[in-house]
């Protein structure tokens, strides 16, 4: 009963705070830039007037289309509930192992890719040309990297790797961690990978695969990926500080768990900010490289622990 | 009493195939067409049950037959081969069903009559090898199958048909010839010693020796499953075939020689040697990388499936070679699982590749060519069959929750818990087959994805396809039911490596079954369950919080534009970046030839795009091979100098040398 407490407690902070992570990176990055920004609540503005508004769905478009917002989503409350983002030791932890993640994840890229070919616009087929090449790119990666992550902890859930002693301890991890931070950027169609603030541009990618969406499916999928980002931002700080999560019902640990969360989120948020905001993006055919090295970094590092142990 | 009569359920099938045969042979032009079909459907049906119901009775062998025609070797059933004979007996079941209607949709192009009668000819001499218990109808069935096969290869008679045709006749007959080869070496020259006396004598045979057979086994088998570098004839001839006969060949051919295989390693030789496993697993995984990368950048939607074949029969070796290489290693529990993996991938992969080639040819159908290029628009105007592709589509990526990501996870957990713990040669071959795994796998979801996104998805490429309608209910039956038979299988995983004697993978209590491995465990339910109920939240999410109901049909916005299918992406399009960043593999060459319309202009230019897809091994291996023999019978050729006397000495030399050799 307190296991799915736990998540219920888990799924509810992470919905509540995903629009806060997207509109606090802009507002920093606007910061940063020189500009004055728009308040860090927008994205819920935004998502709200989104949902208000009349549907235009393309003639080009079969049932494919309508069901990809409701699988992306899914896909990422999944993620939400199984990961240790806030709490450690949710009812559906023992579902986190790190085959599933990454299965997940390509599930949820897969059919968002689906939802760009229908619009039948090259500006669609670009995106998801680039995002599937991305996504299957990735997905090496993210398997080497998790599983450096379970040979140094011998577990195989995400939530007890995260929960395991050796996770602050081994410098194994260390390339693993690297590995971890540019799949995240990955991921999450961010610097360098991906240009978020664009659109009608030949550069991007994320954006140009919901281009067709209106209404509530875009704030559907809007609110996926404000969930990703939020989700990924977590997991990258909960590397590095395991002891934030709270791990039983009691009020005072879950007020401490909450106090951290939004700690996280805005100090995730700031370096993001300030990486989008010094480095460029790369052209897209030199993305071969990048997730040559995010590959090659995660096998370093499942190497480097396996000579250790 | 009952397993007398399931005895005779085996035996009623292998009949009914036969007899089926002979009904579509005799009968004048194919009026016996639906007759021949419905038996073999019903025959097959029959052969499934049994199988099914040796499965279950938990008998180790049943025998079937025994006469003294068959040379003493009776036909038996065993756990292993009721297992691929349940899977070959299904999926020819519903592809009998299939090709009622498919072969009539195309009667104008095959010989209907002799197209049944060597499709239930195929379907015979697939079910005899799994119950043969001796090398000579082990081989005899084999061959049947192969030259049926060979047959219905070259059904439309078109150029391409028969060059494809004679290219897998001469691959299929290299690698029988080595299979046979092989028998003969460990049964010292007789050919109708049992399997069981072939195993006892394996163990009187010096190592180097047993190597040497060892290859000679896995040429053989592994030609006929399509490893690199012995796959040249795949691509080629499973997509010339009916598009029911390519869902036999590559749904369960494939498996014909990964069942030889396995028979062969697992219960005649007596052990692997540690460079032999090496050597399974280093094609195994050069199959899979190099079978996924042309599945990703093929355009033919037959050929993208027959590579897809390749990738998937690479990942099968390397399970079953990491197997053999960990059972050398002293680690037999490893070595269970790997096997018990590789089965549960076999039959995920019999079932979504039977149904995509099934499909494959629904969508040939309606576009009137193979070319992805072509297609487009089928999801809107097909939506249930789109809907069962879709199904097979995402079973095929191995994306969780379905079929072939049990079988991996299976493996890979298996892989990563033992990892730690091996010593360093081990934890060298094992991360190598972690990391090409997984790098496959990525580049598997992209191959499907590009095929339903770009076969079905968006806007029609053809006139053929706008006026396409949806494929008639014999069609979508057995689509259909292939594809709930892959969420049926990957649901029941647990109980159906218990059923095959891998109970000790399966955990299973009243409410709840999982797949265990090395301490942890994986419930097919429960990611069932978890997975529908978030996406029914992210349902139940858009219905609380809009009531937006209505949806404005409307042209896809292009800068003020009307839009049109040509500006569409393409499969060459989709799969650009991939063929970009593997370059140097693929060795392909992009032509972009700019003429000017009027000399003095530039600008307005006509643009010729052309793209050549070279096959790396047929031009590096296969090419110089066949010129350095050319080269070296220049030199033979002097010999035939037209001297008679010449020629008798030479024959004369001949006999001398072979009697020393002999005597």
């Amino acid at each position: 009963m307190n296991a799915i407490f736990l998540t219920l407690i888990q799924i509810c902070f992470v919905l509540l705070i995903a629009p806060f992570t997207v509109g606090l990176v802009r507002l920093l990055k606007a910061r940063l830039q020189g500009r004055h920004g728009a308040t860090p609540f927008l994205p819920y503005f935004t998502i709200a007037t989104l949902l208000k508004k009349q549907m235009v769905i393309s003639k080009s478009t079969s049932w494919v289309f309508k069901l990809v917002p409701f699988v992306v989503l899914g896909t990422t409350l999944f993620l939400v509930a199984v990961l240790p983002l806030v709490v450690f030791g949710g009812a559906l932890a023992s579902l986190g192992h790190f085959m599933i993640i990454s299965g997940i994840l390509a599930f949820g890229a897969a059919f968002l890719v689906m939802g760009g070919l229908e619009s039948a616009s090259a500006f669609g087929g670009m995106g998801a040309s680039r995002e599937m090449t991305l996504a299957s790119l990735v997905e090496p990666a993210m398997m080497t990297m998790f599983a450096t992550f379970a040979v140094v902890t011998g577990v195989f859930t995400v939530d007890a790797m995260f929960q395991d002693s050796h996770i602050l301890t081994s410098p194994a991890l260390i390339p693993a961690f690297f590995a971890l931070i540019m799949i995240a950027l990955a991921e999450n169609a961010r610097h360098p990978v991906d240009n978020p603030a664009t659109h009608l541009e030949l550069t991007m990618v994320h954006e140009a695969m919901v281009l067709e969406y209106s209404g509530p499916y875009l704030a559907l999928l809007e609110y996926a990926s404000a969930l990703k980002l939020t989700m990924f931002s977590l997991l990258v700080a909960n590397v590095l500080f395991p002891m934030t999560l709270a791990t039983d019902i009691s009020f005072v640990a879950l007020l401490a768990a909450l106090g951290w969360m939004i700690v996280k989120v805005v100090v995730v948020s700031f370096a993001l900010a300030l990486l989008e905001s010094t480095i460029a993006k790369m052209r897209f055919y030199r993305m071969q490289e990048y997730l040559t090295i995010a590959f090659f970094i995660s096998f370093a590092g499942l190497i480097f622990a396996l000579m250790h142990t | 009493m009952a397993t007398n009569f399931m005895t005779f359920g085996i035996l009623l099938s292998l009949a009914g195939s036969v007899l089926s045969s002979l009904f579509s042979f005799i009968s004048p032009k194919g009026k016996m067409h639906r007759v021949s079909l419905f038996l073999l459907a019903l025959s097959s049906g029959s052969g499934t049950i049994a199988g099914v119901s040796f499965l279950l009775s938990g008998d180790s062998q049943w025998i079937i037959l025994k006469s003294s025609w068959l040379f003493g070797a009776p036909l038996v059933l065993q756990t292993l081969s009721a297992l691929f004979f349940v899977l070959l007996n299904m999926v020819a079941c519903l592809a009998s069903v299939y090709a009622i209607k498919y072969v009539e949709e195309y009667a104008h192009m095959y010989n209907v009559r002799v197209l049944d009668a060597l499709m239930a000819i195929f379907v015979f001499g697939m079910q005899g090898v799994l119950l043969a218990t001796s090398p000579f109808s082990f081989l005899a069935f084999w061959e049947v199958m192969s030259f049926s096969s060979f047959f219905l290869v070259m059904s439309d008679k078109e150029n391409a048909s028969i060059r494809a045709g004679l290219f897998y006749l001469i691959m299929t007959h290299l690698g029988a010839g080595a299979i046979m080869a092989g028998f003969l070496i460990l049964s010292h020259g007789s050919l109708i010693e049992s399997f069981a006396r072939l195993a006892l004598l394996a163990q009187t045979i010096p190592a180097p020796v047993l190597f040497g057979t060892f290859l000679l086994f896995l040429f053989g088998f592994g030609s006929k499953a399509g490893l690199v570098p012995f796959h040249l004839w795949l691509p080629e001839a499973h997509p010339q075939a009916p598009s029911h006969i390519s869902a036999l060949m590559s749904g369960v051919m494939l498996k014909m020689a990964l069942y030889g295989f396995l028979m062969v390693v697992l219960s005649i030789l007596p052990g692997v040697s540690t460079a032999g496993s090496l050597i399974v697993i280093v094609l195994g995984l050069l199959s899979a990388f190099y079978g996924v990368i042309y599945a990703v950048i093929e355009r033919d939607v037959k050929r993208v499936l027959a590579f897809s074949s390749i990738e998937n029969m690479g990942i099968i070796f390397t399970m079953v070679g990491v197997a053999l290489f960990m059972q050398t290693q002293g680690q037999t529990a490893f070595s269970h699982v790997a096997v018990g993996a590789a089965i549960l991938f076999t039959i995920a992969h019999a079932f979504f590749k039977s149904g995509l080639f099934l499909g494959a040819g629904v969508m040939v159908h309606a576009a009137h060519t193979r070319s992805l290029e072509a297609m487009g628009g089928i999801a809107k105007r097909m939506p249930t069959f789109s809907g069962a592709m879709l199904i097979l589509i995402l079973a095929a990526a191995a994306l969780p929750p379905f079929s072939a990501f049990m079988a991996e996870w299976t493996f890979i957990q298996n892989l990563v818990a033992y990892l730690a713990s091996m010593s360093f040669f081990v934890k060298g071959i094992l991360t190598l087959v972690l990391v090409t795994m997984a790098l496959v796998g990525g580049l598997a979801l992209f191959a499907m994805v590009k095929l339903f996104g770009i076969g079905f998805l968006a806007e029609p490429r053809s006139e053929h396809i706008e006026h396409a309608h949806a494929p008639g209910k014999l069609l979508l039956i057995p689509i259909a039911v292939l594809s709930g038979l892959t969420i049926l299988i990957s649901l029941f995983a647990p109980f159906i490596l218990h059923m095959i004697g891998f109970g000790d993978l399966a955990f299973m209590r009243a409410q709840q079954s999982a797949i265990t491995v090395s301490g942890s465990s994986l419930s097919p339910s429960l990611i069932y369950a978890a997975f529908l109920l978030f996406v029914g939240i992210a349902f139940a999410m858009r219905l609380l919080t809009s009531n937006v109901k209505y949806e404005r049909l409307y042209h896809t916005w292009d800068c003020g534009q009307p839009i049109t299918s040509g500006m569409e992406y393409t499969a060459t399009a989709f799969s650009s970046p991939i063929r970009f960043f593997f370059r140097m593999i693929t060795r392909t060459q992009k032509r972009v030839r700019i003429t000017p319309v009027i000399e003095s202009n530039p600008w307005i230019a006509r643009r010729a795009f052309s793209l050549e897809l070279k096959q790396i091994w047929y031009d590096w291996l296969y090419v110089p091979l066949a010129n350095a023999f050319l080269y070296t019978s220049t030199f033979v050729r002097k010999l035939q100098n037209g001297v008679i006397q010449f020629y008798i000495a030479l024959i004369f030399i001949a006999l001398v040398v072979t009697l020393t050799i002999a005597l």
